[in-house]
């Protein structure tokens, strides 16, 4: 067999099966659009026509964006479920879907390297809608040079975001302990995060009632990297070909951890929030603080109960005098290379994260916009709703850019560090043994990711 | 037996039941709570305010009867396609001899132990190839294709017939084909039972496949209920799954409760029990 289809090369087939079967997304794309700087200059939003098919969560752009975004453009959108496994079918099948999900934070990097995703740079120089000094700098985590995250051209566009180590806390809990809210200026340190934490914590017999803190953000490997910055460290290398938990850093990162992980004050691996995530726990009051960003007071303004009690502070910090306030998400779309009907495809991306939908999603409160003019649009009626604007836009100076490996997805390296901190936990296993053990483990991953792609 | 042991049994019934049927019950009492009470703790069997509206929030907040709809379509062309290609192929093993019969047999018993998952994607290429992708065509494939499992089910039940009444049947001029109408599927009526029932309830709640051959417009249930009870974050809102769930199990209950006698006897006529 020498090719599968036009399109799809045997190597590449069957890094697309291997990719599949690990959960990873891998697949071909024909010699013609092997280059990251599209070959002629694309059409605008206005020349859009045809049948546009989006993939994307139904909560998002489902049924009801789709018609909105037909009458508005006048194209044919269609949607489906965003789902990994049928996304690397489709791109498999040379009939992907013409805009796709993804997390700018985590995919960028993946995506640009098995040549998935199309260089979008062209459309945002000629984008009516998008102008490039009215773009928050979170929009770089969907940049990608082919070496580092943050610069390079551009692959897609966040819908919303949030500086996702942010802490929502729940006041009236706080004053039950009698712990002092947090500042809504100066980060609270780790150590006095986590020892409130354990103060804030409620237990009926050997069952928490009330979590003290959660501090699990949207992946542990993002958050131990995250913790490693801000201890002066690394855990990603230059090139991003293999990580380090045995630096004092990473070291003082796990032991972080760790600690409160033993202390059993909030979720874990071990003992996950039955909810599934922190919404329902923090309007049932049972979540004293959590890092869960901005985004989750979007929850709050429908429930008079958590909006009285809802506070909002800033990143914490190590006492290293680092401050650095991530982004993990930078939720958004991306148009394949792939796309049958890209100009249209743009027109529909264009619409959607800067016309209407753009605007009706800034006053909801659900994140941060992602450009500049629309974030006066976010709510500030309520008092929660003020205060957390205020720290957002003071917060927003703290954000940067840490790149992610484009040689395995973050599923998969979550995978392993879930698979082995239970008995880091349980203490059958020493912090320097974890270390090790995720050096050896997710380093050979990273080689294996990094072999498929020569 | 005495009046204490048949106490005693019922006891230990009862509480079998009740640990049964407790999924259940959390689930109906689920659907009534707001997203608060479930997350209340200690957790409550019931809640202090049930919310009914949690089920008219399910109806309305995805297109719960089109997608049940699309459901039903899907069960019925599954349903009535891989009981008659099922019930042919069985009676093929069991009556028919051809040469390499026992081999292909075992080969089609052999493809019980794939695991579907692994031929998705190729599955997925092949119905692009076809333009079949976001038709119900896959499922008319499929059903013509029959079921490993109940080709053997089907088989199991057939050989035990008596072949006396076939041999009768070819003196009085009958053909094969007609001794599998006039004669075998009429006998066969607890196999499928069991086969429409299974057929059924896996075409019912299959989330994969819909998920992966259809768009938005045109899925299951199992797939609008998994992926529509979200809120704007595209976070699950479990009050309105759980009182999704109770309406989407009430078409396989009312089946089972129909058809539960004779899915029994399919079981224990065709030597598989």
């Amino acid at each position: 067999m020498t090719t599968t289809n036009a399109g799809l090369s045997r190597r590449r087939f069957l890094a697309l099966g291997s990719a599949a079967a690990g959960g990873a997304l891998a697949v071909g794309c024909s010699p013609a659009s092997s280059t990251n700087t599209p070959a002629a200059a694309p059409g605008t939003g206005s020349a859009a026509k045809g049948t546009v098919t989006v993939m994307s969560q139904s909560g998002e752009f489902g049924p009801k964006e789709a018609k909105a975004a037909g009458q508005a453009l006048g194209v044919t959108v269609k949607t489906v479920e965003y789902d990994l496994t049928k996304l690397t079918a489709m791109l498999a099948s040379g009939n992907p879907p013409d805009v796709v999900r993804g997390m700018g934070a985590l995919d960028t990097p993946y995506l640009v390297a098995r040549q998935v995703a199309e260089n979008l740079d062209p459309y945002f120089a000629k984008s009516t809608l998008i102008k490039a000094d009215d773009i928050d700098p979170v929009n770089d985590l969907w940049r990608f040079d082919g070496e580092k995250q943050g610069s390079g051209p551009r692959y897609g566009f966040a819908k919303d975001y949030s500086q996702d180590c942010t802490i929502w806390f729940n006041s009236a809990l706080f004053d039950q302990a009698k712990v002092t809210h947090p500042s809504a200026t100066t980060p609270l340190l780790l150590d006095e995060l986590l020892d409130e934490g354990k103060r804030l914590v409620k237990r009926q017999g050997a069952k928490v009632s009330v979590y003290g803190l959660n501090p699990n953000g949207l992946g542990l490997f993002t958050q131990l990297s995250w913790l490693t910055d801000l201890a002066g460290g690394k855990l990603t290398s230059d090139d991003l070909a293999s990580v380090d938990f045995s630096s004092s850093e990473a070291q003082r990162a796990l032991t972080w951890y760790l600690d409160y992980a033993k202390a059993g004050i909030g979720p874990t691996v071990l003992n996950p929030d039955p909810n599934g995530w922190d919404g329902p726990t923090f309007q049932a009051g049972r979540m004293a603080a959590t890092l869960s960003g901005y985004w989750l007071g979007g929850l709050f303004a429908g429930d008079p109960k958590s909006a009285k009690v809802a506070g909002f502070a800033p990143a914490p910090q190590f006492d290293t005098g680092r401050r650095i306030s991530p982004c993990f998400g930078a939720t958004g779309l991306w148009i394949p290379k792939a796309s049958k009907n890209k100009d249209a495809a743009w027109a529909v991306l264009e619409w959607f994260m800067a016309g209407d939908p753009a605007k009706a999603r800034a006053a909801g409160g659900w994140g941060i916009p992602p450009l500049k003019s629309l974030q006066k649009l976010m709510p500030q009626k309520l008092p929660y709703q003020k205060q957390a604007y205020e720290v957002q836009m003071a917060e927003q100076q703290h954000f940067s850019v840490t790149s992610v490996t484009p040689y395995v997805r973050q599923d998969a390296i979550n995978a392993v560090i879930t698979r082995e901190l239970p008995k880091a936990i349980k203490g059958s296993m020493s912090a320097g043994q974890f270390a090790d053990t995720l050096n050896s483990q997710i380093n050979a991953q990273l080689a294996d990711g990094k072999k498929r792609l020569r | 037996m005495t009046r204490t042991y048949r106490w005693a049994l019922s006891l230990v019934l009862l509480a079998v039941v009740l640990v049964m049927i407790s999924p259940i019950l959390w689930l109906v009492s689920s659907s009534l709570k707001s997203s608060a009470d479930m997350a209340s703790f200690p957790p409550t069997w019931w809640p202090s305010q049930p919310r009914f509206e949690n089920y008219t929030e399910a109806i309305t907040s995805v297109n719960f009867l089109g997608a049940a709809q699309n459901s039903l379509t899907i069960a019925f062309i599954s349903t009535t396609l891989t009981t008659l290609s099922s019930a042919w192929v069985g009676f093929g093993f069991a009556r028919l001899t051809a040469p390499g019969k026992k081999q292909l047999f075992v080969v089609l018993l052999a493809t019980m132990m794939l695991p579907g998952i692994v031929t998705l994607v190729p599955t997925y290429l092949i119905f692009a190839k076809l333009h079949m992708v976001n038709t119900y065509w896959p499922w008319v494939a499929w059903g013509l294709g029959g079921s490993a499992f109940l080709i053997f089910l089907f088989r199991q039940f057939f050989a035990g017939i008596p072949r006396e009444m076939e041999e009768a049947a070819i003196i009085d001029g009958c053909g094969y084909v007609g001794i599998f109408w006039r004669i075998f599927l009429p006998q066969s009526w607890p196999v499928i039972a069991a086969s429409v029932i299974l057929s059924f309830t896996h075409a019912w709640g299959d989330f994969v496949g819909p998920a992966m051959f259809l768009s938005q417009d045109s899925t299951t249930l199992a797939v609008a209920m998994a992926t529509g009870y979200v809120n704007d974050k595209g976070l699950p809102m479990n009050n309105l799954v759980a009182a999704g769930a109770v309406m989407y199990v009430l078409p396989v209950l009312i089946l089972f409760l129909f058809m539960q006698r004779r899915f029994v006897s399919g079981f224990s006529t065709s030597g598989i029990k």
